[in-house]
């Protein structure tokens, strides 16, 4: 439906007119839209030139663009290190797993929450799935070692009382893939449900009533009306954070992992922990920024990719 | 897009880094690489002679969490009327809080835009020769520091020379106070005599102390350290107890030493001989006897709070802390605890004397008023008065001098919330200072002690310069950060393979090439000294 409305309003503006008229006719859409567009510039445009960092010997006192030259030389340390390859591995596969699962996910409850009656139950439930979501990455970071720690985590209380052994959950690093996996669903879902769950809304209830007639039982009418009639909004959400792919959720790894753990290092390194931990274990700015650099056009990359493989089975459902 | 672009141009135009201006329009050349920018001095330089009809800001950059009790404006108000009078001109602190402290100090200087006056730095904690290579300090010759700040000129005398690469003074050290930061670790003198130990002065006896606690205390932990904010653990000790060597300062990551009877040879315990081994093999002991947490890098706790709480059996720090913090405090909380201290290389008398430049002030190279911040540092450093007022307070309500000339605090002042914490650590002199009446007793008796076993750092002009070996520094510092932690709290399995792994790893990341680098720069400075 949204989309919709979107191409009509696009087709109304094709006429020949100058762009100042242009601008006065949607006055009040792009009043609505300057909070956004003030953010992307303040956080994401005026920053870039800093990036010409990873290119310099940085003198704290000639500044950026005083500094010398000194090419590609700060990216060696990058790839000579033999790490670029588990962060990039890394960060992709738990996005691929963020996004994925993720999504399952919010439709699956999305249709939960759209086949309760009871009105009141169903605010609460949404309440409820949606709190995790405004809880700081500390705090979840917290929660996880107060679940796993050796000592005097939850879990191994309960198995210590079972007569079990504890588990030492810190030094085995094949666990923490599933546990971040499930913290960070754990946050996001119930939010990311609400998009679905508006989209079942939107569903025209006669269309629902119709097949009902026809004899439909409600797994038929989950499988045969909402289900394809959530596809176009699945794609472009997913399609959304395939440009984030390369961009790992720092605060939650952060918190969760640390940085002084290196047994867990193979399986939950991401890119944006190793770049903080060239910061803060060396106060070396250009061989940061080459890190977040590398990531940002290695990102860049595969956000067009995905554009254009997209574009290729279905125009219709292309970004750009 | 046109929007974005033209958002970005004032951006660019101040990228170009600000150049100093002088109050006085005559100039000399300064000394010094051109790694600074160009200063303008002036030519007739006397401080009488200055121009100081302008009013200026003088701001320090010091470290530690801005007070709130407001105790620190009202010390820094009294001050400032007496900085108007002498050189009109005020002082104002800037602070850097603990929280990441290292990146927070070093983005400050980096942002280079001319906010920061004077720099508190240092040459072991605070990179203060590092700092010097990246451009943050400004240089500083003999006729200016005589102009700006004659007193502190004099008084530092032969000392200038520990502060003086490529002909320029860079800062200015805190060459007139004594103290000992060297480190340990704090035991429980009555835990200890339970167990039978006289005192712990080894490892074997840590080790027997760490037992009993696990034996006998329920609920306390040995030491309950948080391995994320203390990567190194107890190796660096183990380490300078065994060995008669000292860390070089100024090269990361800090794995290269030299031997104590020949300072210009760089050799590492880290890469070289079994010591790391043996103490490999022995945390990992200690680890699975649980004398620390089993998530201890994970853990974000405080162990002295556990110790005065008294469910750690030990703490982390050096000498200084112990006798002015942990022991007077854990005579309050936990009475009749007599904390006791086992100072690393107690046994082996290896035990390193504070750097003279532990504390030093540098001014920031973008500072507008470069002049004015060095008269006004000369004051603090030199008038008693100011001195007072900047360090200890306004005199009855922050603090009291007692009868036999010690310091004590007020009626009902409770250092938790009244503290002044105007953190100044980088120009403190022997002769203002007070001695807290709250100090241990048994300082001076340490203190002897100590400085019976003590030498001197042997290298303390030595500005490691790592432009050469930059991609290898960065390699080296990512291995010991993935593995010392893990080495230090026993968290491998076999400790020897990982030893082993930690110095294949090491090579592999240019270990040699940087040892090489530091030992052709120690063969500098060695010919440079003849």
């Amino acid at each position: 439906m949204r989309t919709k409305t979107k191409t009509v309003t696009l087709q109304l503006n094709v006429h020949k007119v100058t762009l100042g008229t242009k601008l006065l006719r949607n006055r009040t859409l792009i009043l609505m839209c300057m909070p956004a567009i003030i953010f992307f510039i303040v956080f994401n445009y005026i920053p870039m030139p800093g990036a010409y960092i990873a290119f310099t010997d940085f003198n704290y006192n000639k500044g950026i663009f005083g500094s010398r030259f000194v090419g590609f030389k700060n990216f060696e340390f990058l790839f000579n290190s033999g790490k670029l390859w588990q962060l990039t591995r890394n960060t992709v596969l738990y996005n691929l797993a963020f996004i994925f699962l993720g999504n399952a996910l919010q439709v699956i409850i999305a249709l939960m929450l759209n086949s309760i009656l009871s009105k009141t139950f169903r605010k609460v439930s949404q309440t409820l799935l949606f709190l995790p979501y405004f809880i700081s990455a500390v705090l979840v970071g917290f929660m996880v070692y107060a679940l796993f720690n050796y000592d005097y985590g939850f879990i191994n209380g309960v198995l210590k009382n079972l007569g079990q052994d504890p588990i030492s959950f810190y030094s085995k690093a094949g666990v923490w893939p599933v546990i971040i996996i499930v913290a960070n669903l754990w946050q996001s879902t119930g939010y990311g449900s609400i998009v679905y769950f508006a989209a079942l809304c939107g569903i025209d209830q006669s269309l629902i009533e119709a097949a009902r007639i026809d004899g439909a039982n409600g797994a038929q009418v989950i499988r045969y009306i909402l289900l394809p009639s959530l596809k176009s909004t699945a794609i472009i959400l997913i399609l959304f954070s395939l440009g984030g792919i390369m961009k790992g959720n720092f605060g939650l790894f952060y918190n969760i992992v640390g940085t002084a753990n290196a047994n867990l290092q193979p399986m939950t390194d991401i890119i944006e922990l190793y770049v903080y931990r060239t910061l803060i274990n060396q106060f070396n700015f250009p061989y940061s920024t080459a890190a977040g650099l590398y990531q940002s056009i290695f990102g860049f990359i595969i956000v067009n990719i995905a554009n254009a493989v997209v574009r290729k089975i279905d125009p219709e459902y292309a970004l750009f | 897009m046109g929007l974005a672009a033209a958002m970005l141009l004032p951006l660019a135009a101040c990228g170009g880094g600000s150049t100093t201006t002088t109050t006085q329009a005559t100039t000399a050349a300064t000394e010094g690489d051109g790694s600074a920018a160009g200063t303008e001095t002036s030519g007739d330089m006397t401080a009488a002679n200055v121009d100081t009809s302008k009013f200026v800001t003088i701001t320090m950059l010091v470290l530690g969490n801005k007070p709130s009790n407001g105790r620190m404006e009202a010390a820094l108000a009294a001050e400032n009327e007496i900085y108007k009078e002498k050189i009109n001109a005020e002082l104002q602190l800037q602070y850097i809080e603990w929280t990441d402290w290292q990146t927070n100090y070093q983005l400050t200087l980096a942002s280079g835009d001319g906010s920061i006056d004077l720099v508190g730095t240092a040459t072991d904690w605070l990179y203060a020769w590092q700092l010097v290579q990246k451009g943050a300090f400004l240089p500083l010759d003999d006729t200016m520091l005589q102009a700006y700040a004659p007193s502190t000129y004099e008084a530092v005398g032969e000392d200038w020379d520990l502060c003086t690469l490529d002909g320029s003074i860079w800062f200015i050290p805190e060459d007139q106070y004594t103290q000992w930061t060297n480190h340990g670790i704090y035991y429980r003198g009555d835990w200890a005599a339970e167990a039978g130990l006289e005192d712990v002065s080894n490892f074997e006896e840590l080790g027997e102390y760490f037992q009993y606690i696990v034996d006998n205390k329920e609920g306390v932990i040995p030491w309950d350290v948080s391995g994320a904010n203390n990567t190194g653990g107890l190796l660096g000790g183990y380490l300078g107890s065994n060995l008669e060597i000292t860390t070089i300062l100024g090269v990361d990551p800090a794995i290269f030493t030299y031997n104590n009877d020949d300072p210009y040879t760089v050799t590492s315990p880290y890469m070289e001989g079994d010591t790391l081994v043996e103490a490999a093999k022995l945390f990992k002991e200690w680890s699975d006897a649980g004398y620390w947490r089993e998530d201890v890098l994970n853990y974000t706790g405080d162990s002295r709070d556990g110790m005065y709480a008294g469910t750690s059996g030990a703490d982390q720090h050096h000498t200084q802390t112990y006798v002015t913090t942990t022991r007077p405090i854990m005579d309050e909380k936990q009475p009749g605890s007599d904390l006791q201290y086992f100072y690393w290389g107690e046994d082996n008398n290896n035990v390193t004397r504070d750097l003279k430049t532990h504390g030093a002030m540098a001014v920031a190279a973008s500072s507008a008023n470069p002049e004015r911040a060095l008269m006004l540092y000369d004051l603090l450093r030199n008038d008693e008065t100011l001195y007072r007022l900047h360090n200890y307070g306004i005199e009855g309500e922050d603090y009291v001098v007692t009868d036999d000339g010690e310091l004590d605090r007020p009626e009902g002042y409770d250092a938790t919330t009244d503290a002044l914490d105007t953190n100044f650590w980088y120009g403190r002199m022997d002769e203002y200072e007070l001695t807290p009446v709250s100090n241990y007793d048994g300082a001076a008796e340490l203190y002897e002690e100590l400085d019976s076993k003590a030498h001197d750092y042997a290298l303390t002009k030595f500005a490691f310069d790592a432009t050469n070996v930059q991609t290898e520094i960065a390699a080296l510092t990512e291995v010991y950060n993935q593995y010392i932690p893990s080495l230090a709290y026993g968290k491998f399995e076999d400790p020897e393979a990982a030893v082993a792994e930690f110095r294949a790893a090491l090579t592999s990341a240019g270990y040699d090439t940087v040892l090489a680098e530091v030992q052709k720069q120690l063969d500098e400075l060695k010919a440079s000294e003849g």
